[in-house]
């Protein structure tokens, strides 16, 4: 009966309304959005199902300190597919103390357009104390 | 232990220094409190959100979507801005019902006797004895908040191939990370014919990475000596128990579980404050006042939020009224009782100042609804206070009404579709 081929149902998350949205493809190749309750909703689902953006959060280790670490994220989303290759270049990197939140750890990566940024600051001087004393000068005794 | 002979006053003390509590400080600064105590158990201030690096927090406070550090720290800075007095590394480990605060501090034991108490403790998760896992006991079974505690700020590996019981925010955040670290997730098994967690990360936590979502069903035994070497998962029935015939074996190092949060109120119930079995937390007035006067509660601590943002929000208000009531203003004349009905888990606050308007409730539907018209409608007079339509209605989903009119006798939130 239906002619349009159902692509995909998803809950818009733009904001707490939640529509259902039902996309479908039409003859013609196009899509249709229904359950949208305002004009937001179809490029948000057009783009869920032709290009999903995402961003991504993960740490690494910051030297200078005793093993902490620091959070980062993307300074905008990217495709969703390009989550992985970022995460590989992501694990390369080893920022010096201090890091400050918002600073930029790799600029435009992998030519996304985005940029890896530090979500948290961490000082030089660390407030966690190092767990083994070979990251301390040793003092000879006299 | 020798008891310190000098008692320390402050206006307005604030018990925790996560998403709540920091926010409670600023509110009780900015209705005047002059000095305000805000009381860390952990070495750094924000709590749960250092290790919450995923974005989706600040939509509300700061109009954009931001790491749970990025929140803490800015949050931070608004303190230090303030004439604070910030104490971590200590832990209040008694508060009497007279607001006296038994802390052991980086400057050793003490006593402070506060104008107000704020409490802002948060909660704490649901380990393996409190939902009865039969099987061995090996390494490998963990909360899905130590994980995320592990692998992000310590940097650890938790296992190679991972099994999710229950699929509350945490774990399915959990999951993806896991992925994302090159840990192999078999799935995420809940007992619920629907998800406790937010939409938005069932679509972008497991969708995305092709793991399986397995409702109505659980683990029902871990098996392993040492280190977890397999769970065994079955489908449940209606009453929850395994359907025989249903078991599957899934190979696997790890188990995370993610079956629900506690307020932690060891110090409430010491003060004496009363709680709702319904919340776990305080049972609390309009202004966020517990049973106890001059204690106050706000966060995870008085029922789990599912967003931080208002966890803060509930907090600033908290220490608002924390610091009027330190300088001296009362709530006068009888209470109301709110209670919870049909469809709903519970609303809060359970008690409202009698003939008061324009009272704020939030509450939580018990099952998913469609269609649904929630009413806040007097008990004896059967008036309907407030009304309001939802398209759906989610118990992973909090949600508030307004009831612009006064109040003037016992009431029920309720919801029909």
């Amino acid at each position: 009966m239906n002619e349009q081929a159902l692509v995909d149902c998803l809950t818009c998350v733009l904001c707490p309304v939640s529509c259902e949205l039902e996309v479908r493809k039409g003859m013609s190749g196009d899509l249709e959005v229904k359950g949208n309750q305002c004009d937001k909703g179809i490029p948000f689902a057009v783009e869920e199902v032709l290009r999903p953006m995402r961003n991504l959060a993960t740490s690494v280790p910051v030297r200078g300190t005793s093993a902490r670490m620091v959070s980062l994220r993307l300074s905008r989303p990217v495709p969703r597919e390009m989550i992985f290759p970022i995460l590989a270049e992501i694990e390369k990197l080893r920022p010096e103390a201090p890091v400050r939140r918002g600073q930029g750890l790799l600029a435009n990566v992998l030519g996304t357009g985005a940029d890896v940024i530090a979500t948290r600051t961490i000082p030089v001087l660390s407030s966690c104390q190092p767990k083994k004393s070979h990251s301390m000068p040793t003092r000879r005794k006299a | 232990m020798k008891a310190p002979e000098r008692i320390e006053t402050c206006d307005v003390a604030v018990i925790g220094g996560g998403p709540a509590g920091l926010a409670a400080a600023l509110g009780a600064r900015r209705a005047g409190a002059r000095e305000v105590l805000l009381i860390e158990r952990e070495k750094a201030l924000g709590g749960i959100l250092n290790q919450c690096i995923h974005d989706g927090f600040g939509l509300f406070l700061y109009q954009e979507t931001i790491s749970g550090p990025e929140y803490a720290e800015r949050l931070i800075e608004d303190v230090a801005r303030e004439p604070i007095k910030v104490e971590t590394g200590a832990m209040v480990l008694d508060l009497s019902p007279d607001r006296l605060l038994r802390v052991d501090s980086r400057a050793g034991y003490r006593l402070i006797r506060a104008g107000a108490v704020v409490l802002a403790m948060g909660c704490r998760e649901r380990t393996r004895d409190m939902v009865g896992i039969p099987g061995t006991r090996p390494a490998g079974v963990l909360t899905a908040g130590s994980a995320q505690n592990l692998v992000n700020l310590q940097n650890l590996r938790i296992g190679h191939s991972a099994v999710i019981l229950g699929s509350g925010d945490i774990g399915l955040i959990m999951a993806r990370r896991l992925v994302l670290e090159g840990v192999t997730v078999k799935g995420v098994f809940e007992i619920l014919p629907w998800a406790s967690g937010l939409e938005r990360n069932v679509r972008q936590c497991l969708m995305d990475f092709a793991i399986p979502l397995e409702l109505r069903s659980t683990v029902v035994e871990i098996r392993g000596r040492d280190r977890v070497e397999s769970v065994v998962v079955a489908r449940v029935d209606d009453a929850f128990a395994p359907v025989a015939g249903t078991e599957r074996v899934i190979p696997c190092d790890t188990l995370l579980l993610s079956v629900g949060l506690i307020p932690e109120n060891e110090l409430s119930k010491r003060a004496g404050v009363e709680l709702s079995p319904l919340t776990g937390g305080a049972v609390v007035d309009e202004t966020l006042m517990t049973s106890v006067a001059g204690v106050f509660s706000c966060g995870n601590v008085l029922h789990i939020h599912d967003v931080a943002d208002w966890a803060s929000f509930e907090g600033l208000a908290a220490g608002e009224r924390a610091a009027r009531y330190a300088g001296g203003e009362r709530a006068t004349g009888a209470s109301v009782r709110i209670s919870a009905g049909t469809n709903v888990r519970y609303a809060l606050p359970q008690l409202v100042t009698a003939g008061r308007e324009g009272v704020e409730w939030s509450f939580r539907v018990a099952r998913p609804l469609r269609d649904a018209s929630v009413e806040v409608r007097g008990k004896s007079s059967g008036r309907v206070y407030a009304r309001r339509k939802y398209p759906r209605l989610l118990p992973s989903e909090l949600q508030k009404i307004n009831v612009r009119t006064a109040v003037e006798e016992d009431i029920e939130v309720g919801c029909h579709e």
